[in-house]
């Protein structure tokens, strides 16, 4: 109820704004122009090859992300060279804004896919890579030597003990990682890449059409906090009475 | 399955320094034995059950067990530790069905065998919750099934009880005796309870302070079950008692500097001891 009533007065004081005529209508879109941009993309499909198409991107981007990242992070958390050598450049490396590499991408790989597919996985891997080393770093050893007692070794001590044991943790960098690397797509689709939610914000921009821009940051906004209601946080909710944490 | 150690070392290197934890331990358990080993603490009796699980190696002297020298970890060799060490991203089934796994068998063997181990330690109840949800002494029963349901000849346990209330440790101990007398496993327990040990074991062997050697054996030839409060426990736990006292403070001494000592048989000043002084 608060909930909603908050968000009944903020969308009053942005009507209100805007029908106060400070602004002209295109550079401070009203709620019902919005609500109407936003009704009509969705309708004529304009807005859903958008979506489409950065769903896609984020779904491999991510997808590969996450692999990579939970293999690299297995690999630091439990080679000790690995993890005074590259341990501390990942750690290095994640101050790097992932968009940063843009520049780069598109040297090595061209103006498309592959370019915006690195930016996203740089903006993801790293973080579930230090979430998997920690969370490895973090297993009780008493677990390791119940397991090694039962006559569990080698692969299958990491498939059977090590990993589960860290999947709280590396749950933890799996959410974190999502956020980087939605904000890293968007980045990269609103600077170049054609299609694309961010590319609609600048196509909102060229025709000087603010209430399609408005509308496609409420969708990237929907996305972002869909995934990490629907994924994240009943991943959560699941580890959390599993393993018997404070909800 | 017999269990033969023969001038046992073990050291370890903490900062430079070699510790010797067991210097020149011989020790020989019989099939279907119950043995306690009793020590100060530090002494080297839970890496001595570390040796015999093969989960460390000994600096020199061999262990063997059944007539194969201890290389590694096997699955005649089951561990009980004193934290249960369950998995607490799996229920009670699961965790008991954990070390079945290699075994070759079904997936329905393997929860029947998991569930008549669960029966064994009345938690049938409990087949489905998770570790969290179970008390400390419910957590040890699911870690004794699991240890049990890989039916291993012999059963290793480092203080299995320690981190329990008086009352559950109480009928854990009866149940334990049971489960030892049904299913005729060689049992090799450690414990700095002597009471604990004089209750359980048939023969209690007690280890010097660091670096451990067995300084004396215990046979205890009392009829099974035997109950804590016994007064022939209570008598042999005082013999032990003594024996392990000088050991303690030897033990204590090494830690604190060769001026503590513990004051023995001298009164404490009370104010019984005035005579009405302060009156």
């Amino acid at each position: 109820m608060r909930k909603i009533g908050f968000y009944l007065v903020l969308i009053s004081i942005w009507a209100a704004a805007s029908s106060a005529g400070i602004w002209e209508s295109y550079e401070f879109p009203s709620p019902w122009a919005v609500l109407d941009t936003l009704w009509n993309g969705l309708t004529d499909g304009s807005f859903l090859i958008g979506m489409s198409v950065s769903l896609k991107r984020i779904a491999i981007g991510y997808g590969l992300s996450v692999i990579l990242g939970t293999l690299l992070g297995m690999v630091i958390g439990s080679v000790k060279l690995l993890d005074e050598t590259l341990g501390s450049f990942i750690q290095g490396l994640q101050a790097l804004p992932s968009i940063c590499w843009l520049p780069l991408a598109v040297v090595w790989f061209g103006l498309n896919e592959g370019a915006i597919l690195f930016v996203v996985i740089m903006g993801a891997v790293l973080a579930v890579a230090i979430a998997t080393d920690a969370g490895i770093k973090n297993v009780s050893p008493i677990y390791i030597r119940a397991a090694r007692n039962m006559g569990v070794h080698g692969v299958n001590l990491y498939r059977r003990v090590i990993l589960p044991a860290a999947f709280p943790s590396i749950v933890t960098g799996m959410k974190l990682g999502w956020s980087f690397a939605w904000r890293a797509l968007m980045a990269g689709e609103l600077l170049f890449v054609g299609l694309g939610l961010g590319h609609l914000l600048m196509v909102g921009r060229d025709l000087n059409d603010m209430s399609q821009v408005v509308a496609v940051m409420l969708i990237i906004v929907a996305i972002g906090m869909l995934a990490d209601r629907l994924l994240f946080a009943r991943l959560e909710t699941r580890i959390r009475a599993r393993w018997g944490l404070a909800v | 399955m017999k269990i033969r150690m023969k001038d046992v070392s073990k050291s370890f290197r903490q900062n430079g320094v070699v510790l010797e934890a067991l210097i020149d331990v011989s020790l020989e358990v019989q099939p279907g034995e119950f043995v306690c080993l009793v020590g100060a603490s530090g002494c080297g009796k839970s890496t001595l059950l570390n040796l015999v699980a093969g989960l460390e190696m000994p600096t020199s002297g061999d262990i063997v067990v059944d007539g194969r020298p201890v290389e590694g970890p096997g699955l005649d060799r089951i561990m009980i530790f004193q934290e249960s060490a369950l998995f607490p991203w799996l229920d009670v089934v699961r965790n008991v069905e954990f070390g079945l796994k290699g075994l070759g068998l079904t997936a329905k063997e393997q929860r029947e065998r998991a569930t008549y181990y669960l029966n064994m330690v009345h938690l049938s109840k409990f087949h489905d919750s998770f570790v969290h949800q179970l008390s400390g002494g419910m957590k040890q029963r699911v870690a004794i099934a699991r240890a049990l349901s890989i039916e291993p000849k012999v059963l290793l346990m480092d203080e299995p009880f320690a981190a329990l209330d008086a009352q559950t440790r109480d009928v854990l101990h009866q149940e334990l005796q049971q489960i030892w007398g049904r299913t005729k496993k060689t049992v090799l327990f450690v414990t700095h309870n002597v009471r604990e040990a004089a209750c359980l074991a048939t023969r209690v062997v007690l280890l010097s302070s660091r670096p451990g050697r067995v300084l004396k054996e215990f046979r205890l030839d009392y009829s099974y079950p035997r109950h804590i409060e016994d007064p022939h426990i209570a008598e042999a736990a005082g013999q032990i008692n003594n024996d392990l006292k000088s050991e303690v403070e030897k033990a204590m001494r090494e830690e604190m500097g060769v001026e503590w000592r513990l004051a023995k048989d001298r009164v404490l000043p009370g104010s019984d001891f005035d005579m009405g002084g302060g009156i």
